[in-house]
């Protein structure tokens, strides 16, 4: 697929301490400068210290894409032993960049120029000696190598200098410089290379409207709490999760609004809910062994109907699982955790724009029905960078609290009231009038335990009912389909970061001439079941492709709505490969992959 | 690593390739690595000139597509070059710092294409046309219908020149001691072969031998070439034709006799049993003239690639030419030669 | 005060003063469904008594509970009350002060709602020194589940959950509190309704994070150890020349389990959370003035 004449994926490999991942960020940042659409995905090693193995993978394209490509067009390595394996990743024609002369003597089979398969391209120079003769040092190789990359496909030299130059503004004059001259050496010999391979990289797309952004997922729900007007964060470290923490901590302030580490994860959403509480836009963040700590606090808010907002960024479980592995394994406890009939809205962004939407819509709907709401996300979600282009118009309610009115001065205030829209108002401390006591106990209108039968169906259908309003919250896509229109052979249903593969598999197989469309959907919780039955009508097989072993959504899907639907789950650690979703889709069609081309 | 013998072949040319093609016809189990200094995949050199006629995407000379190499399990490492080989060791050293273990060894280098120590000093000012890049490089640096001055001409040059010529470009032959190589031409020959190329279109001129090349750019030629005997012609481009030298070098430590290639008896192998030779890189004994010679053009080095093939498997074959090795006049008054045949 | 509660004429009495005082303004509607004798009807009148005498208005007070016997005390109060789960009564608190530094903030609970499920809070409620005050309703027994040993429970009590009898050791709340750097630690005794009362009001003017131990006998479910009657026989108001500002002097003074002392142990005036909050805020280059959170005096 090649959108508008730009497609483009590189992939620098290294170990740790090789600048790999620094590397990649200039090269997005920069293409992001110049224009394209960018979507990067980095893999860091799980341990600290060591030479574990650094790969920053990129993709430039015209137009934002929702997925990383299966198969990547050009390789740097920057640490063959790492590399080697991910030789096999380049496409044909594709381009792999490495050293030809490396320090040692190596053994038969270390050095990667032994790996390529035959359809790859090589390029081979010198990166350590580059770097040593620009720079004095091999510290450089890294920034040779990305020089190398821009010289040989014709990438702007001066965005580059501008986004080095930035990177390393805070550091002494003559690190930029260094960097500099390691990335000029690398583009001049780049610039002069024979190109051998099919890689081409397209005019920039026409400046959009508006800014892009260079965020990643943890980073995107950042500025989704700030244009939301987040006023108090709680947190606990967790992988992946950390990170959003770590940039509010940084930003919060600035803006004279307080974040807090806390001791654990219940102190955070006890936090986090207590200062709903008292009526400040209020959040945190955590991984699935963080909710799964979380979920007697969720049914608190649930039942005090205290607004709170956490995100959820999944990982490899159960327990400690794998920390720094992706997986879509929370879902189940997202939805439903904790004791009692205890829903709350989930929502789940599939791309970098909707962690951001996602955010700031989730303090809107936590204040609207006065409800936990989780955003899901997923390490891979988290960890990857998008741009993202969002018009200014686009901004989220300051406010959508529905506001105690004071009454007549012998009218007791009812804070959890009937009321038509289902909706109770809400008084918050501080306010004349509308004292009263919240509750995890069954409570009446007034706030009072009470244990009634009565009561509690009345209370359990408003906590209910009230949610079912959120699937025409303003401003936010809850579904969405794609690909063919009416009846299809293969309707794929997807969540979160898989949709995205799910999205590229789908037109491959558009291409191939199978009917085939896929349905993203974000609300999670309350299930949007119409656009969802819709779609399940009209698709011969429904596939629901996640990265977890139960098929939570699948099981969701299927006993809400009493439809069977084909589960394709697997929990690699890794994204979901295009090509295993695509193969899935070929065999719901009738077609195997020889009837197919 | 497996316990199958691992077969090393240095050279990514016919020889080296049809080695590779029979050897795994013979061996299905064994390994066999392909080691090639440049960055493609075996392709058809006798259709370079075709960069003229349009067609400028390497992979149309491609003569087997890459899943080829995949599908026979032939390990291509490209990019790759031999700085040592230590035959005790029975280990290749590439100059990437890389030692590769050997059972048995074939050396199919070929050859590069010879300068004159004269002209090296300016070999950035001239072109050569000997692989992909190099046709490419000197196409794109030649104006539509400007003018080539070939230095030498060989029978690759010449085969370049006639595509030239019937490209619309102009080229001007400045013979000398190489001009026809590999055919060697008598005294008395030569000025009815010269002729012979002016009737296809081609300027011969003789001015002498060549001083200098001179970096011209800017003005209407970038090129011109100055002669001892003071006279000068201006060019586009200039291109060297001197014929191919064997590439050898690597192999001075390793133990095998070398003249200026590889010496190899008729089965060709070298003076050590593990290690063969064929194509343009290796001198055959020819018991009729006691001594020992080359054999070029493309049936004769595909031939070599499969003998050597089937004697590094066992077998005892000699290699014997079936080539007839004149260079010829046709009616129409051009030449024709062997060396320009070959079999897509 | 037993002899008192015994007059109801006394009440009707005093009945108008009561009124005219303003402190039934901080009393619910609802009646205290605690066990005739319960040392949480002392802390209630402590409470409302020191809540009216701070002059707070009503609104602006936040009471949060958790689980145990003293779970539904904001229900009793006429403030803004959060009764929350068991054991997360400090982080709670701590969201609400963090949101809105006006408003002040008690947390009651007692001996298991604190020191077992909630016993990792209070060190970060301390050491953080949260501007809220901590009542802690230490009575050494699962009041509210009918019985059960509690982390203050006597050793050798006989509980249903300990019918061999309670073979630990009690834990030593002030000892601990002290060490995690609560800022004013006191202990009153609910037998003492006066002091008790003034200690309330004490720890809830402090600046900072105030901790009340407050022993109160379990006239239910406990007839042995620490019942009123034992209770009286062993506190002792603090020696005089007690000096609050010295932490091994507290210390000394906590260790006395056996005959526990009554008054401020531990005194000290430090930024609280919201004067660090603000501090790094202003560090971030917001336009925070200093100083600005409120303080009850």
């Amino acid at each position: 697929m090649t959108i508008n004449g730009t497609d483009l994926q590189i992939a620098f490999c290294g170990s740790a301490g090789d600048g790999t991942i620094a590397v990649g960020d200039i090269l997005k940042q920069a293409m992001a400068m110049a224009g394209y659409r960018v979507i990067a995905f980095d893999q860091y090693p799980a341990e600290i210290r060591g030479f574990g193995k650094c790969v920053s993978r990129t993709r430039v394209t015209g137009e934002q894409v929702y997925s990383m490509k299966q198969q990547t067009d050009i390789l740097v390595s920057l640490d063959d032993s790492h590399a080697i394996p991910h030789a096999s990743e380049v496409r044909d024609f594709g381009a792999v960049i490495y050293d030809n002369a490396p320090m040692s003597l190596m053994a038969e089979g270390e050095h990667i120029s032994g790996h390529l398969q035959p359809g790859q391209i090589p390029y081979a120079l010198p990166i350590r000696e580059i770097s040593e003769r620009a720079t004095g040092s091999n510290r450089g190789r890294n920034m040779v190598a990305l020089g190398f990359v821009a010289g040989l496909y014709g990438l702007q030299q001066d965005v580059f200098h501008t986004i080095i130059a930035r990177k390393f503004k805070t550091k002494p004059a003559a690190v930029t410089t260094d960097n500099t001259a390691a990335f000029d050496a690398g583009f001049d010999l780049g610039a002069g290379e024979f190109l051998f391979d099919e890689i081409s990289i397209g005019e920039p797309p026409a400046k959009a409207k508006h800014e892009a952004r260079m965020l990643s997922g943890n980073s995107a729900v950042v500025e989704g709490c700030l244009d939301a007007g987040i006023e108090a964060y709680f947190g606990y470290p967790i992988t992946p999760a950390t990170t959003i923490m770590e940039r509010l901590v940084s930003e919060m302030p600035k803006r004279g609004k307080r974040a807090l580490q806390t001791e654990d994860e219940i102190s955070a959403i006890a936090a986090t809910i207590g200062a709903g509480y008292a009526g400040v836009r209020s959040a945190t963040a955590t991984s699935g062994p963080g909710l799964a700590l979380m979920a007697e606090m969720l049914g608190l808010s649930v039942m005090a109907e205290v607004p709170a907002v956490i995100f959820v960024s999944q990982r490899g479980g159960p327990s400690t699982g794998m920390p720094t592995k992706t997986e879509q394994s929370d879902l189940n406890l997202a939805v439903f955790g904790g004791s009692g009939d205890a829903q709350r809205i989930v929502l789940a962004p599939t791309n970098v724009e909707g962690c951001w939407r996602c955010a700031g819509k989730a303090f809107e709907m936590a204040e609207r029905y006065q409800t936990p709401v989780i955003v899901l996300l997923d390490l891979y979600l988290s960890n990857r960078y998008e741009t993202v282009v969002v018009s200014p118009d686009e901004q989220f309610e300051p406010n959508m609290s529905k506001p105690m009115v004071k009454g007549k001065a012998d009218e007791k205030y009812q804070r959890f009231a009937t009321t038509d829209d289902g909706i109770s108002p809400r008084a918050i401390p501080g306010q004349l009038g509308g004292i009263h006591t919240v509750t995890g106990l069954e409570h009446n209108d007034m706030g009072r335990p009470s244990d009634q039968p009565n009561i509690h169906m009345d209370m359990s259908e408003k906590r209910h009912n009230k949610l079912a309003k959120a699937i025409d919250h303003p401003g936010i896509t809850i579904t969405k389909r794609f690909g063919d229109e009416g009846d299809v052979d293969v309707g794929i249903l997807a969540w979160g970061s898989t949709f995205g593969e799910s999205l590229e598999a789908m037109m491959l197989a558009r291409e191939e001439g199978i009917k085939c469309a896929a349905m993203k959907v974000v609300m999670m919780s309350p299930l949007p079941e119409q656009p969802i039955t819709d779609f399940m009508d009209s698709a011969s097989e429904v596939l629901i492709p996640e990265l977890n072993y139960e098929g939570q959504f699948a099981g969701i899907v299927s006993g809400t709505l009493g439809r069977p639907v084909n589960r394709l789950n697997m929990v690699p650690g890794t994204p979901m490969r295009v090509d295993d979703i695509l193969a899935e889709i070929r065999k719901l069609a009738g077609r195997d992959k020889r009837d197919a081309a | 690593m497996s316990s199958a013998p691992h077969l090393v072949i240095i050279g990514n040319g016919v020889a080296g390739n049809r080695a590779a093609e029979i050897l795994r016809e013979k061996d299905k189990d064994c390994r066999i690595s392909i080691i090639s200094a440049g960055p493609l995949l075996f392709y058809n050199r006798y259709e370079l000139p075709d960069v003229f006629k349009g067609r400028q995407d390497w992979r149309d000379y491609l003569e087997n597509p890459p899943e080829y190499f995949s599908d026979n399990n032939i390990t291509l490492r490209r990019k790759s070059i031999v700085a040592d080989v230590d035959t005790e060791r029975r280990k290749l050293v590439l100059a990437h710092r890389e030692e590769v273990s050997f059972d048995q060894l074939l050396v199919a280098t070929g050859g590069s294409g010879y300068l004159p120590e004269r002209l090296q000093e300016t070999a950035h000012l001239t072109h050569q046309f000997t692989t992909y890049r190099s046709a490419m490089g000197m196409y794109r640096d030649l104006p539509k219908g400007g003018r080539v001055v070939m230095l030498g001409g060989d029978m690759i040059g010449l085969d370049l020149a006639r595509t030239l010529i019937e490209t619309g470009y102009h080229v001007t032959v400045v013979p000398g001691d190489r001009t026809f190589w590999p055919h060697e031409i008598s005294a008395e020959e030569r000025p009815k072969y010269l002729s012979a190329l002016e009737t296809m279109g081609m300027e011969v001129i003789n001015h002498g031998e060549v001083e200098r090349i001179e970096d011209t750019t800017g003005s209407a030629a970038a090129r011109r070439v100055v002669f001892v005997s003071g006279e000068t012609v201006a060019a586009d481009v200039v291109v060297t034709q001197y014929g191919l030298a064997p590439m050898v070098d690597f192999m001075s430590t390793a133990g095998v006799d070398i003249e200026r290639g590889l010496l190899v008896n008729p089965q060709l192998k070298t003076t050590r049993d593990e290690i063969y030779a064929a194509g343009d890189v290796c001198q055959i004994w020819e018991q009729e003239s006691n001594g020992y010679r080359f054999y070029y053009g493309w049936r004769n080095v595909r031939k070599m690639g499969e003998i050597s093939a089937r004697n590094m498997m066992g077998e005892e074959v000699p290699f014997e030419t079936e080539v007839d090795e004149h260079l010829i006049i046709k009616d129409d008054g051009s030449i024709d030669s062997p060396f320009w045949e070959y079999s897509a | 005060m037993s002899a008192e509660l015994k007059e109801p004429v006394y009440l009707e009495e005093k009945l108008k003063d009561i009124q005219d005082s303003g402190r039934l303004d901080f009393r619910s509607g609802s009646l205290p469904t605690w066990c005739p004798g319960c040392g949480y009807y002392s802390m209630t009148e402590g409470v409302t008594n020191s809540l009216n005498e701070l002059g707070l208005k009503n609104e602006n007070v936040v009471c949060v509970s958790g689980i145990g016997c003293a779970s539904r005390f904001p229900f009793f109060v006429d403030v803004y009350g959060f009764h929350t789960l068991h054991g997360r009564t400090l982080p709670v608190a701590t969201g609400i002060k963090t949101a809105n530094d006006d408003l002040t903030v008690v947390v009651v609970g007692g001996d298991g709602d604190g020191f077992a499920i909630g016993g990792g809070h209070i060190p970060h409620a301390a050491k953080r020194n949260v501007d809220i005050t901590y009542l802690l309703f230490d009575n050494g027994i699962y009041g509210l589940t009918k019985g059960q040993t509690s982390p203050t429970s006597s050793q050798g009590f006989k509980t249903s959950t300990t019918p061999y009898e309670n073979r630990e050791q009690p834990l030593k709340p002030l000892m601990m509190v002290l060490s995690y750097g609560a800022s004013w630690v006191g202990q009153a005794y609910a037998g003492h309704q006066h002091h008790l009362a003034d200690m309330i009001k004490q720890a809830i003017a402090h600046r900072g994070f105030s901790y009340l131990h407050i022993l109160s006998p379990c006239v239910t479910f406990d007839k042995t150890n620490m019942t009123y009657q034992n209770m009286s026989m062993a506190v002792r108001p603090l020696p005089e020349d007690h000096d609050t500002s010295s932490q091994m002097a507290a210390m000394r003074e906590a260790t006395k389990t056996d005959a526990p002392g009554l008054g401020v142990l531990f005194r000290e005036d430090r930024p609280t959370l919201g004067d660090n909050l603000d501090a790094i805020a202003r560090s971030a280059g917001a336009d925070i003035k200093p100083g600005t959170a409120q303080a009850a005096e």
